[in-house]
């Protein structure tokens, strides 16, 4: 178990975090500039922080209320910088084998042995950083740190060094590495696809400050406020009026309709009628409806939308649609929902030409957003 | 066109001092630069040039100041008199003069050696147990040697060169403290032209190589 608490201010930026999270492997996810990598550089003690307290394991790193400052190089820690930062003076084999000098030398030749070994660089043993592929290069970075049998993993940005696609073959391979390791390892991203194939928790981050905390299920699940929802990349947070609210449904006065969203099952929230609520629905969940097989008429079903399409922007193997509601008023990014469509779907409506639609959204599609105002 | 008798003495005289000057700029040199190019303090910019100002100041003002400290009615050379150690007119003092007219150029390329060393990779070192000691020996230092060994050659070309210092402070005792451009100077004031010839052909080779295999070594600007 990892227990943070620190406050930290630097010229124009202030960071006050806590947050606690159980053995396994922990996403630091926000934008750049969020105090990520600076947490980071406060666990591993590379920069102090103003006050606070970092408990691993039951070990205390720091407490500036008990002025326990452990140095970095007593802390126990792996750490893959970002970059790598692999001692370009040195090979494969040296650079892994750096934080071994305790032991002895048949010791360490062992330990250096199965990490080259286990991580696929035995070909490479030989050979200075400069010369290794940016795959190897990241398992050299990662060898290093788990030499010496750390009780906590840091990782800085991992992948980012790396280009798309083999970022995304690496991404396997680090998923895979960091399972086995057994303990917790912290993961700091600004990607959401890799916060989500490497972790089973996430600490959201933004501006300084912890937005949520939890296992990865719960925060995409379940934000638990707007800006959560807008640092996960979630793209139609709307807000709307509470008209009525029961265990199963509230009905949300929206745009001059009336939109109806599945309450939480497991811990349902009853809003008063007149207040204002936040809630998300995500582009790939609203559904155009096929103008030759109309059900009932449009008017008696739930959740269903006239409108146009007032632009469109290409995502590359899909299109996001702007979808504006007739009535109500025009919102300032000037369309009310982005719908997210397949490019073969694109052409086979005809989309391009044709521009009066009505929109379909599941109740179980409309999440609602627990607190906090809208940005 | 050589001297039938070449006086070789000024040749291992300055063989001597330039030696004895560089390992002392080397050794007092190495820690400043490291200090210099890792941290920010007040006063940085202060160091920075104190320890250029005898590369562009005449040497002869610089010669003058040190004379006025070390001659033995100086603030320094009065101390040191008493110990029964003389600096001025004498060979060691050749040695000061040649270290404080290349100290600068060693620091300069040494910290410049410092500054191309990614903190990051010092970091890297902590957390993998090293203690200050040994980051700077496992990192730091193989790391910045092509500064420090660019700055070695620069510092001992120079100190073989020096000659203003060096006259104000050492004077120009042959045998004693004559170096091998006092002994150039004096060849050719007494119009012996093939000794001067000959010292300068072999002070030409020498720092000409020296410059040659500190450049290859050392891809550090200086």
């Amino acid at each position: 178990m990892v227990s943070v608490e620190l406050l930290s201010h630097l010229p124009g930026f202030t960071l006050d975090v806590s947050w606690q999270v159980s053995d396994g492997v922990v996403a630091l996810f926000g934008p750049s500039g969020a105090g990520k990598s600076l947490t980071l550089h406060h666990l591993a003690g590379l920069r102090r922080p103003d006050a606070g307290r970092i408990m691993v394991r039951g070990r205390t790193l720091y407490d500036s209320a008990r002025g326990i400052n452990q140095p970095t190089r007593d802390r126990r820690l792996g750490v893959v910088f970002q970059g790598f930062a692999l001692f370009p003076h040195m090979t494969v084999a040296e650079n892994i084998g750096f934080g071994l000098r305790r032991f002895g030398a048949p010791e360490r030749r062992a330990r250096v042995g199965e990490l080259l070994e286990r991580l696929g660089l035995g070909p490479a043993r030989d050979l200075r950083p400069h010369a290794l592929s940016g795959g190897q290069q990241q398992r050299t970075a990662l060898g290093r740190a788990l030499a010496t049998d750390p009780d906590l993993l840091l990782l800085d940005e991992p992948l980012s060094a790396l280009d798309t696609p083999l970022r995304r073959a690496l991404r396997d391979d680090l998923a895979l590495a960091l399972r086995g390791f057994g303990k917790t390892a912290i993961v700091v991203t600004h990607d959401l696809a890799e916060a989500c194939q490497l972790a089973d928790q996430i600490v959201v981050y933004e501006g300084g400050r912890v937005l949520q905390v939890g296992r990865k299920a719960d925060v995409l699940g379940r934000p638990a406020s707007p800006a959560v929802a807008a640092v996960l990349g979630i793209r139609n947070i709307l807000e709307g009026e509470v008209l009525e609210a029961t265990a199963e449904f509230i009905r949300i006065g929206w745009q001059g309709h009336e939109l109806r969203a599945a309450n939480w099952s497991e811990r349902p929230v009853l809003p008063v009628p007149g207040s204002r609520v936040a809630f998300f629905v995500r582009p790939e969940h609203v559904r155009l409806m096929r103008k030759d097989r109309y059900g009932a008429p449009v008017e008696r079903r739930i959740n269903v939308f006239r409108g146009d399409l007032v632009g469109e922007t290409d995502l590359g193997t899909s299109l996001a649609l702007q979808f504006r509601v007739a009535g109500g008023e025009l919102p300032a990014r000037g369309y009310d929902l982005e719908i997210e469509i397949s490019r073969l779907a694109h052409e086979k409506l005809h989309l391009d030409y044709d521009r009066q639609w009505t929109v379909a959204v599941q109740p179980s599609a409309v999440q609602l957003l627990e607190s906090g105002e809208l940005r | 066109m050589f001297a039938e008798s070449l006086d070789l003495l000024p040749a291992l005289l300055s063989a001597r001092v330039a030696g004895l000057s560089t390992l002392a700029a080397v050794c007092i040199g190495t820690p400043l630069a490291w200090v210099l190019g890792r941290y920010r303090f007040t006063g940085r910019a202060l160091l920075e040039n104190v320890v250029l100002l005898p590369l562009v100041l005449p040497p002869t003002v610089v010669g003058y100041y040190v004379l006025v400290l070390v001659s033995r009615r100086g603030p320094v050379g009065e101390v040191l008199a008493a110990a029964g150690f003389d600096l001025a007119f004498t060979w060691r003092g050749a040695v000061l003069a040649a270290w404080i007219g290349s100290f600068g150029l060693f620091v300069r390329a040494a910290q410049a050696g410092f500054e191309l060393v990614d903190p990051k990779l010092e970091d890297a070192a902590r957390t993998l147990g090293r203690s200050e000691w040994g980051v700077f020996w496992s990192v730091t230092l193989p790391l910045a040697w092509r500064g420090i060994a660019a700055g070695t050659a620069l510092a001992f070309c120079r100190a073989v060169g020096e000659f203003g210092i060096t006259l104000m402070v050492a004077g120009n005792i042959p045998g004693r403290t004559q170096t091998i451009p006092l002994a150039i100077y004096d060849a050719v004031q007494g119009n012996r032209m093939a000794d001067a010839n000959a010292l300068s052909l072999l002070t030409l080779a020498v720092v000409a190589l020296l410059l040659l295999l500190a450049r290859r070594g050392a891809r550090v600007r200086f």
